[in-house]
């Protein structure tokens, strides 16, 4: 070996530090892009943007004026072809799943060839099975991972990031793990660095969060959350099923609703399948006792965030405007959370 | 068994065997990092009860350790499965002598791989009677251990070893690669490479989360001390202290294969310099020591006339003066029973401190007659609860486990701790049944307590309270703002009968530096097993 002289030495050290450098300085360019990085319009849910809020929110993307968002306000859906919302009750949970899908317009509308799909279910801890309703049935998991696949899905991933345990050891716990790779989608552990830093520009109390990177660079999210009692929220449900995805959550719990609607207006969810197949009734949303949970056999889906959590609000004889998240999601125009105003289609398949 | 191949046999080249035994360190270090690469995850993913082959395996190199083993039977007079495979080690030292040292030890093949050589300007000459330090400490651990005490465990390489990757290596290692991602994900058009790259690493090589560890530089720097003595002599760890080494060179003195060199020797002395142990004495003929020998080859490559062989016959006992004698065993003796005596008799015997909260299922009064300081409870603990004892329990209990909540909880569905522990010092538990021990109860400090302090929402305890029936109870109260408004609030308080101590509401209180809700140990007063205290109990 060739002795390298010190000179020698500090001259390689120099270009390559200064290399590394220039390209990091290039970087902190790009940070701006990185940080306001947001799904493109046309990749937003397909169903028109419904809100019943009763100032204007400029915040939303999809909402251009103060006199078009009035018309929007009163009439839901003006192409009308499909419903808002729909529930199935009575069947096993992927055949509901597949039927609420269905009645929705089917997948295609929601997931094109090609696309990279992220699922959130809530698997929020690794203590107990499926059958103590902390986390989101696997079957219903399973059957979505499937139906984005046929849609012509480049790749589904799953994921969610538990409070108690690792996502490993959840993942498997829940049974989730064994279903979605059944299915033909992929477990993804999420990691700390990929926690990055976002602005919320539409956020009125939360303005930036560490939102995990593959969420945000997803084509289509589809948030499948558990229908379950949480003593703050009152309820977890879809938006709440979104802490899932930030990584500083002891924050959030100072003013919850808002910080909740906030984050819904970065972290789109562009199609919501509210699981409700066992509820969890009490002592959530950790859960353990078989005697909290209820079997619905129920499967809410809607294209809107807001309006699913309305509708499952009521399975829990609550109503939707005593949710935090789901009034001032409302309020901020993230969709409808009066029920009468949705065209709601019902299935049974008991 | 590899060692069985690599004896020195007539047929290959020294250099040849020489290379071999590169391999053997580098393989054996290698097994070393992988099964403690496995240990890491395979314990929390499966908390099924006690399988067999996975522990064997992950523990098989603390059960191969002779030193380990002997001082834990002595200490806890119980023998733990596998403790008999130390047999192994001991009889391949009697055939081979210490081939442990220069094959297999990783610590031993740390300090070859960084013998700091260049940092030497002068070779000192240090006292051949340093030897006897090794065994001096041998002795004191053993007898030590016959009083129930195993606190100098921690001088074990391979518990070194553990500690040091499990505390400073890996995590630096998550560090490092964290740092070079963020900065990358900076980079245009890198993100989505970096995003791939981490998802092969992480969690299979580098934690999903940052693994954190109190006093990191602490191991680093006990670790990076003993490399450091390689400036003063080569090996130095091995020849002087190394209390492990000093047993097997005890039975290296009668081993049958040993280092020799013929009659006919030039006296050139060339082996003298070569040899990493110093192990070779020039007096009126070559001499090399048994009991220091590691069995390294490098003396047979550097002979220019092939003078060394390795014939299979015993040379019989030759007394060293730095070997073990009458004066080192009583010194030995002594410190032993004074320093033990000392700490059982309550001078330092402050065990008590309400911080010194054990693993799930541990029986506290016995337990430090029965851990190793091994710390691979440490290494496998998912959220990283299982720290090292430094302050928490006294000197008798340097370095042994102990949970920090405000790091790590310990999680509800995760028994790795005891499923990996090689002495049973954790013990083994049912998922269901570990659930139900009692690690300490916490308690709300209703002065930082925010709806308690500040009448502010936060209900995070009782949210993430693993117990089914939830330990921890909310009331709701109306306040009145300091604008006169009432508003109804939810106050948290503990349920004491309910709780299991698991940490995770001290872990995610989102109050700023001290936690609002504390774990403290569980002592129930007048409880048989309970702690030590100082002062008059009732009797």
């Amino acid at each position: 070996m060739t002795e390298l002289s010190r000179r020698n030495f500090l001259r390689f050290l120099t270009a390559c530090l200064g290399s590394l450098g220039s390209l990091y300085l290039a970087g902190c360019l790009n940070r701006q892009k990185l940080l306001t990085r947001s799904i493109s319009p046309e990749k937003i849910s397909p169903s028109p943007f419904l809100s019943d809020a009763t100032q204007p929110s400029t915040s939303v993307e999809s909402i251009e004026g103060p006199t078009e968002t009035k018309a929007v306000t009163d009439t839901p859906s003006p192409t009308a072809a499909y419903p808002d919302l729909v529930v199935a009750r009575g069947g096993e949970p992927g055949e509901m799943v597949r039927a609420v899908v269905a009645a929705l317009g089917g997948m295609g509308l929601f997931v094109k060839a090609g696309d990279v799909v992220v699922v959130k279910p809530n698997i929020c801890v690794a203590y107990h099975g499926y059958e103590y309703a902390a986390t989101t049935n696997p079957w219903v998991v399973g059957e979505v991972v499937r139906l984005a696949l046929e849609a012509g899905a480049k790749q589904v991933k799953v994921m969610d990031f538990p409070f108690g345990g690792t996502g490993e050891q959840a993942y498997r716990v829940s049974g989730i793990q064994a279903e979605v790779q059944k299915a033909g989608g992929r477990m993804v552990e999420m990691t700390a660095v990929k926690f990055l830093p976002a602005e919320i520009p539409g956020g009125k109390d939360l303005k930036t969060a560490r939102i995990y990177d593959d969420v945000l660079r997803a084509d289509v999210l589809i948030n499948l959350p558990i229908a379950k009692h949480h003593q703050l929220a009152g309820l977890t449900l879809a938006m709440k099923n979104l802490m899932g995805v930030i990584y500083d959550r002891p924050f959030m719990h100072a003013n919850l609703g808002q910080r909740l609607a906030d984050l819904s207006t970065r972290v789109r969810s562009h199609l919501v399948i509210v699981d409700a197949v066992r509820m969890l009734m009490a002592n959530g949303p950790t859960g353990g006792n078989l005697s909290d949970v209820k079997k619905a056999d129920t499967i809410i889906a809607s294209p809107n965030i807001v309006s699913a959590d309305s509708y499952a609000a009521t399975l829990f004889g609550i109503e939707p405007e005593q949710i935090s998240y789901i009034k001032k999601g409302a309020q901020m125009g993230l969709g409808i959370k009066n029920l009468s105003k949705l065209k709601i289609e019902e299935i049974n398949l008991g | 068994m590899a060692e069985k191949e690599a004896s020195p046999q007539k047929g290959l080249s020294p250099g040849k065997r020489l290379q071999l035994r590169r391999a053997s360190q580098v393989f054996f270090l290698g097994v070393f990092l992988v099964l403690f690469l496995w240990s890491r995850r395979e314990f929390y993913l499966n908390p099924s009860l006690v399988s067999g082959f996975k522990e064997k395996l992950v523990n098989l190199p603390l059960q191969l350790d002779p030193l380990v083993m002997i001082a834990q039977f002595l200490a806890s007079r119980t023998l733990v499965a596998g403790a008999l495979l130390a047999l192994i080690t001991v009889a391949i030292t009697l055939l081979l002598g210490r081939v442990w040292c220069g094959w297999f030890c990783p610590v031993g093949t740390v300090l070859d791989w960084i013998p700091l050589r260049s940092w030497k300007k002068k070779q000192p000459s240090l006292p051949e009677g340093l030897r006897g330090i090794k065994y001096v400490l041998l002795l004191v651990i053993l007898i030590a251990a016959g009083l129930g005490n195993l606190s100098l465990l921690i001088f074990d390489p391979l518990t070194i070893g553990y500690r040091t990757l499990t505390t400073a290596v890996w995590p630096g290692l998550d560090r490092l690669f964290t740092a070079l991602e963020l900065a990358a994900f900076k980079v245009p058009f890198l993100g989505s490479a970096v995003s791939w790259i981490d998802s092969l690493a992480r969690p299979v090589i580098i934690p999903a989360h940052p693994a954190v560890y109190r006093y990191s530089l602490l191991y680093l720097g006990f670790f990076a001390g003993l490399v450091g003595l390689n400036v003063l002599a080569p090996r130095f760890w091995c020849r002087y202290l190394c209390p492990l080494g000093g047993f097997l060179g005890l039975l290296g003195k009668f081993s049958l294969v040993h280092c020799e060199i013929s009659e006919s020797c030039s006296l050139c002395g060339s082996c003298l310099p070569s040899c990493p142990t110093g192990a070779i004495q020039k007096g009126e003929k070559v001499f090399c020591d048994p009991g220091e020998c590691t069995m390294c080859l490098a003396c047979a490559v550097d002979c220019p006339t092939g003078q060394v062989t390795f014939p299979a016959q015993s040379a019989g006992f030759i007394r060293q003066p730095y070997d073990l004698d009458r004066r080192k065993a009583l010194i030995s003796l002594g410190a032993a029973a004074v320093g033990v005596g000392l700490l059982e008799s309550g001078l330092v015997n402050d065990r008590i401190s309400p911080k010194l909260i054990r693993p799930p299922g541990v029986e506290n009064d016995k337990f430090l007659s029965i851990c190793i300081r091994c710390g691979e409870c440490s290494t496998v603990c998912p959220t990283n609860a299982i720290q090292m004892a430094v302050f928490e329990g006294g000197v008798e209990g340097f370095w042994t486990p102990v949970l920090v909540p405000r790091i790590g909880y310990c999680d509800y569905s995760c028994q790795a701790c005891g499923q990996v522990c090689p002495v049973a010092a954790i013990p083994p538990l049912t998922l269901e049944l570990k659930r139900v021990q009692v690690l300490g109860k916490a308690e709300i400090d209703r002065d930082r307590c925010l709806p308690w302090a500040e009448n502010t929402e936060c209900i995070v305890c009782e949210e993430m309270c693993p117990v089914p029936d939830k330990a921890i109870e909310l009331e709701v109260v109306e306040v009145e703002t300091s604008e006169g408004e009432k508003h109804l609030l939810q106050r948290p308080t503990v349920i004491r009968k309910l709780c299991i101590g698991c940490g995770i509401c001290e872990n995610k209180c989102p109050v700023d530096g001290q936690a609002a809700i504390q774990v403290s140990a569980h002592t129930a007063a007048g409880q048989a097993g309970g702690r030590q205290r100082r002062g008059h109990g009732p009797q």
